[in-house]
């Protein structure tokens, strides 16, 4: 079976981003690497730019691998990782700006199928039309 | 040659996340179109949000419908799917 892609949720808390990875990860039926990067180094609300780099290198099987960041400045950790040092991560890398949950779920889903890297994060990015009610 | 095929079954239960997941992995492996329609709304199959946004339940029919070079293997598999994912879907209470 070809690699799958591998996602990785940023957040400032990382009972969300595990809460989030656990929820996307089911719904995709358990056969994507879904990695976490929550909270600060000494676990508090923020972000941990080596918490990223950690999580890219987890999440990546060969495909590579979606960020999903939650708010604010999950965006700036990963977009200052990616500027300053991308020749020590594992690629392609691609940034969803999507909606945190339902981002998380599409793109899992998308994964979980054998999709690209772009199909999967155009399937994030497509959540953010997706209407709840 | 596209062909069209469609189906009907009617859940045993509710179209939560999980079983909706099931579905959308399924769908995406099909090269044809799927759609699934249930009273008042239909979704794309391979749009895990819009599958979830249907809010089909159980006791309700739903449709499925598929065009494309393998739309009979898509709507049985989807049907097979619809059958059996929704019930696991109740008994595991998501």
């Amino acid at each position: 079976m070809a690699a799958r892609v591998g996602i990785v949720l940023v957040s400032h808390s990382a009972a969300l981003a595990e809460g989030t990875a656990e929820l996307a990860g089911q719904v995709g039926g358990g056969a994507v690497i879904i990695a976490t990067a929550g909270g600060t180094d000494d676990g508090r609300l923020g972000t941990s730019i080596e918490k990223v780099a950690a999580a890219i290198r987890r999440a990546d099987a060969g495909a590579g691998v979606v960020i999903l960041p939650d708010l604010g400045s999950s965006v700036l950790t990963v977009r200052t990782l990616l500027a300053d040092d991308p020749d020590d991560l594992p690629g392609p890398l691609e940034v969803a700006d999507a909606p945190f949950v339902e981002g998380a779920v599409a793109a899992a889903v998308t994964a979980a199928a054998g999709g690209s890297i772009k199909a999967v994060l155009d399937a994030a990015q497509e959540a953010r039309h997706a209407r709840k009610l | 040659m596209p062909e069209n095929c469609e189906a009907t079954v009617t859940l045993t239960g509710d179209l939560h996340a999980r079983p909706a997941g099931a579905l959308s992995v399924a769908a995406a492996q099909f090269a044809s179109a799927v759609q699934l329609a249930v009273a008042g709304g239909q979704a794309d199959a391979k749009s895990v949000l819009a599958v979830m946004q249907l809010g089909a339940s159980s006791g309700q029919q739903v449709t499925v419908r598929a065009t494309g070079p393998d739309a009979r293997t898509a709507v049985d598999t989807l049907i097979g799917i619809l059958s059996t994912a929704t019930a696991a879907g109740a008994e595991l209470g998501d």
